[in-house]
Order: C-alpha cells, then structure tokens, then sequence
C-alpha cells in the first residue's frame, strides 16, 4: 500500500485497507482538495489585492467597473510611500522598540522561566498560580491604568515603558522557557553543583545555550508583538517618536485630509512583508509558540 | 510541577535557600507589582473618584460610577454588541479552527503548504489587516462589491451601520489559523488505536469523529472556547482602525454597530475625559475575566490529567 507514513508516528498499521475503499479514498480526496483551494483563495486574496492596490493608479482603483489588475504596475507608489512621510525614521522607531522589548523580554523570561522550572521557594506554586491566571489577563485592563500613571510621572513619549515591560518578563514566554527548562534531566544539574557551580553560572552557561530553540522562538515572538502593536505606541508616544503601525494606519493623507489609499497600501506591504518572510523562514518556532498557548494549564 | 516533585527530599534542594528562587523570579514578581497590580489598584482608586485626567483635585464620589454605569443606555448597548459579537465570533472561531484542522489532519500532498497558507493571517500585524480589509469592504472599489455585483447585488457600504459589524466578524474569522494550529496538535495527539478501534466496531467516520476524537480533545477545545471569550471581549483597536478614515485616537467615527465595551471605554477615557466612570468600566470587565480565570483553572485538573494519560501510553 502507498500510505504515507506520518514520521512523527509511526504507528503500526498491520491490516491495511481493504482495495475496495480505494476509488472512494481518491474521490474523498480530489474534493478535500478543492475545498482546501477555494479556502486558500479565501485566505490569501487579503494579501493579494494590497498588493494589487499597491500597484494601482488612483484612477484605476476607483474604476467602475472594478479593475482587478493594474495595467502598468506602479512601483513608483512603494517609492512614494518611503518619501511622502518619514518612512526611515518611523522605521527605526519600530525596529529599536521592538528589538529593545525582545531582548530584554526574552532575557528576564528565561531567567524567570528557569527559576520556577529549577528552584525551589516557599510560596512557588501561589506565584505560578499568578503567573498562569495573569496569562489570561487582557493587556489593555493594565494598558490604560498604565498609561495613566505614567503621564502622571512623565514616562510618556519616552521609550521607558518598553524597558519596563521587557524587564518584567512576559507571563507567556516565562511559561514558554519553564516547560523547556523542566524537561531537562536533573544529573546535569547535579553535575555542576558537584563542580562547584552556583545557579547562576547553572543558568548562564548550561540551561541558556540548551534553550536555543525557545530563545529564537521567544525572540521572534516577541519582537513581532511590538512590531506589530498599534494601541500601546498610539497611547504612549507622540506623532514624532510613533512606531510604523501608528505611521501607516494615519499619516497617508491627501491634501484634503483624506487617507491616500494607494500609498497607504504600499507602505502597508512594506510593513507587513518582514513578519511574512521571518515567518516562513521561521514557521516552527511561531507554531512552538502557539501552541503553548494553547496546550497550558 | 514535575521537576519540582522529582527535586523533593533531595539534597541539592536543602543547599540551596528560597533566595536563590526568589532573585531569578524577581524581575516577573516586581513587574507584575509595578505594571499590573500597582495599575489595576490605582484603576479601583480612580473608579472611586470624578478625575478626568488634567485636574489634580479629585472628588470622591463613592459607588456613584458604578452606579451609573449599571443604568447607563450606552454602556448597557455596547455590552450587549460585545456579548452578540463574542456569541457569533467564538463559536464560529472555535468550529472553523476544528474544521481546518480535520482537513489538514489527513494525509495528503501539500498539505504543509496549506497549512501555513490558513496560519499566515494570524500574524498580519492588526494595522496591516485593517488596511487590507478596508480595501476589500471598499464601497467603490472593493472587491468584494466588485464580486458581488456579478451576482447582481448593488454596491453595498460594508464599513457603516449597520454592516461594520459583519466586516468585522469576517476580519476576525480571517485569524482563525492559530486555533486550527492548537486543534491539529491536539489531533495528531489522540492515540490513532482509539480510532481505529471504533472503526472495527463499525463505527462510521462521524461516529469516530464526534464520539472518539471530539471527547478526547474537549480540553483544547473547551480552552479554545474560553480564550475565545476573553479575547473577543477585549477587542477595542479593530473597531477603531476599520472606521472610515479614523484619526489616531479618535473614536467619534466609529459605527454604531461596532462600538462594543472597549471601544466604549475608551471613549470614556480619551474623549470624555471620564477617567473615574471608564475605570470603573475597566473594574468591571476585569471581575468578569477573573471569574471566566477562575473557571478555567479549576478546570486544569481535567487538562492535567488528559496529558499524563496520554504520556502513559506512548
């Protein structure tokens, strides 16, 4: 039989089925197929038509009735967009804040991480209790308050906020790097102390560079968090010290005041297009990620 | 917890004190103090005041927010949309991750490929998939008018009442990839000699999926369900950024029909300057997501107990 065999289990499978069933079996599967089509349609023409609208003239896109390609892509609109606002300093904005948080989140969230994983103190499963049900908290209940306060003690329109939070560690990613940590076996551990070693060299020089898939994972997650994020930089920062996605969402006007929408839509596929392309160079550990968000408890 | 019941009684764990614990959780344990006990308290205290964000001279006003708030036409109309909004999306989002994830659990060709194609909208930053759907919902030039009008339905304005809430449903639904994700682990993690018992017993393959598979993931699910609540009930910056050209911040032109409990809020804080009445809005929807927390810990048990089930079998 030409069953593909699934590598990740390769369970036995002693009856093969019967031949009967199989015309049934290539029926079943031409129509999953065509499902499967008509739904990729569904979900990647989002994609297409920005990028589409991108390459439009004004007047095409406003055409009726409705044009679906552009007749001469122009790719002049993508330059325009990089000229028409301070693209390359809304840019580096986005890149320091979300480069900044990433680092230190992922830093403090291993160390966290590796402390309720390996350590042992009074009142340790309480604090991991607040950590899980913090998971659930929505960010926006504390984004406010926190905004509140900090416009009180002046840590608005400066990036503090985002030191702050990087340092605080992330609920997610400490869970993250714990299921990590926990899983690895006790006599490494045991070995080092025996040589002499405190828990944080243990940290430092043996569970940090054990823990490379979730740092990139941590790292990659993170950073797409804050690239992506538009209420905290809406709240936060001013129209000069904004991120990109602040940027794009509305500072393409006409001169009457109205969104430019071709050049918005290419400013939007220029923003969008690096969490594409590090996502699919980097689909496994986005898919780690997810997937502990799903599976806690 | 594992690790911590295999560490008991050993040495090793003697030698070293709870400080050594406490210095590596530290920066979670100030962080949580400082970012979000220190600014829900400082919400509750608020809730209790007329501040409005300038003037330093509070009142106090006791329970008078709350109060309010409770017969408050507005509030009470935008927490009903919200509940609409989370009955419609929730289940919707749940079935529809469910559903990918049996497509995808079977073993075709290119089945990777469509994979990432149904995961890749949930990571489009939410300023890019507003941008995208507003072209799509476009009175004039969207293409889903443009499709439409093939079937001889006249220009529809997709982004205004009252079917901003419909657009936004289906720009929700468009993430729908990271829950069929969870649900396709979960699928790959139910022991194929179940199911292929049933299917002995003669069972059909709807009978397998929904008394075989169905039970054994009802934790995801059920989790899926739960996380779905919470997420849909915090949803404030799409409705923002879907409104005909919005101006940072502004919530004046957001539709009727999408102006949900958040959106509410921050009305109350940014144009109202009612920083008193919207934290008690806040204070209330935090007790809700407590209590909906407080549901899905007790019911870890159930989760805890299915993975060492499992483990045990492999």
């Amino acid at each position: 039989m030409t069953i593909v065999r699934d590598p990740a289990r390769p369970a036995i499978k002693p009856a093969s089925p019967a031949p009967a069933r199989r015309p049934r079996r290539t029926a079943d599967a031409v129509g999953t197929y065509l499902l499967l089509m008509a739904l990729a349609v569904l979900f990647a023409g989002p994609f297409a038509w920005l990028v589409l609208a991108a390459l439009k003239t004004k007047t095409e896109w406003v055409a009726i009735p409705a044009k679906i390609l552009p007749e001469n892509p122009q790719w002049g609109n993508f330059t325009q967009a990089l000229t028409e606002i301070n693209f390359a300093a809304y840019l580096g904005n986005s890149l320091f804040l979300s480069f900044l948080y990433a680092v230190l989140v992922t830093f403090s969230s291993a160390a966290v991480g590796f402390g309720f994983a390996r350590l042992r103190g009074r009142g340790k499963r309480p604090l991991f209790m607040v950590l899980l049900s913090t998971m659930m908290l929505p960010q926006i209940l504390t984004l406010i308050p926190t905004y509140v306060l900090f416009a009180r003690i002046g840590l608005v329109n400066t990036y503090w906020p985002w030191v702050l939070w990087g340092l605080a560690a992330s609920p997610y990613l400490v869970f993250l790097f714990r299921q990590f940590f926990a899983a690895i076996p006790a006599e490494l551990e045991d070995a080092a102390i025996i040589d002499g070693c405190g828990y944080g060299r243990i940290f430092l020089q043996i569970f940090l560079p054990l823990s490379r898939p979730v740092l990139v994972t941590s790292f990659l997650l993170s950073f797409t968090w804050i690239w992506g994020d538009y209420i905290a930089p809406a709240l936060f920062l001013d129209p000069d010290h904004t991120t990109l996605s602040v940027a794009i969402s509305a500072f393409y006007r006409d001169p009457h005041g109205n969104p430019d929408t071709m050049l918005q839509a290419a400013a939007a596929t220029l923003y969008v297009v690096p969490v594409l392309v590090i996502f699919l160079f980097a689909q496994r550990y986005f898919i780690r990620g997810v997937l502990s968000s799903g599976v806690k408890g | 917890m594992e690790a911590e019941r295999a560490g008991r009684g050993r040495r090793r764990w003697s030698r070293y004190p709870s400080r050594t614990f406490y210095l590596f959780v530290s920066p979670w344990v100030l962080g949580f103090a400082l970012l979000t006990a220190l600014p829900l308290g400082y919400a509750l205290l608020v809730s209790f005041t007329n501040f409005n964000g300038r003037n330093s001279r509070w009142r106090w006003v006791g329970l008078r927010n709350y109060t309010e708030l409770v017969r408050d036409a507005d509030v009470i109309a935008s927490l009903v949309r919200t509940l609409a909004y989370t009955a419609i999306t929730v289940p919707l989002m749940v079935a529809g991750g469910l559903g990918l994830a049996v497509l995808l659990n079977r073993r075709l060709k290119a089945v990777g490929l469509f994979r990432t194609i149904f995961f890749l909208p949930s990571v489009v930053p939410v300023v890019a998939m507003a941008i995208m759907w507003k072209l799509i919902f476009n009175r004039d030039a969207g293409i889903l008018n443009a499709i439409l009008e093939k079937v001889s339905v006249g220009p529809t304005a997709w982004l205004v009442d009252p079917n901003a809430f419909y657009a936004l449903i289906i720009l929700t639904l468009w993430g729908l990839g990271g829950g069929m994700v969870i649900m396709l682990a979960a699928l790959q993690g139910v022991p194929a000699e179940l199911e292929e018992a049933a299917v002995v017993d003669g069972a059909s393959r709807w009978h397998v999926f929904r008394h075989v598979t169905v039970p054994m993931i009802s934790p995801v699910i059920f989790f899926q369900v739960v996380t779905g609540i919470i997420a849909s009930f915090q949803i404030v910056i799409q409705p923002l950024l879907l409104a005909e050209s919005n101006q940072v911040g502004s919530v004046a032109l957001v539709p009727q029909s999408t102006h949900l409990y958040m959106v509410q809020v921050y009305e109350e804080f940014f144009n109202n300057n009612r920083y008193g009445y919207g934290s008690a809005m806040l204070w209330v929807f935090f007790v809700v997501i407590l209590a909906i927390t407080l549901v899905v810990l007790r019911s870890s048990r159930l989760w805890v107990h299915y993975q060492v089930d499992s483990e045990g079998e492999r």
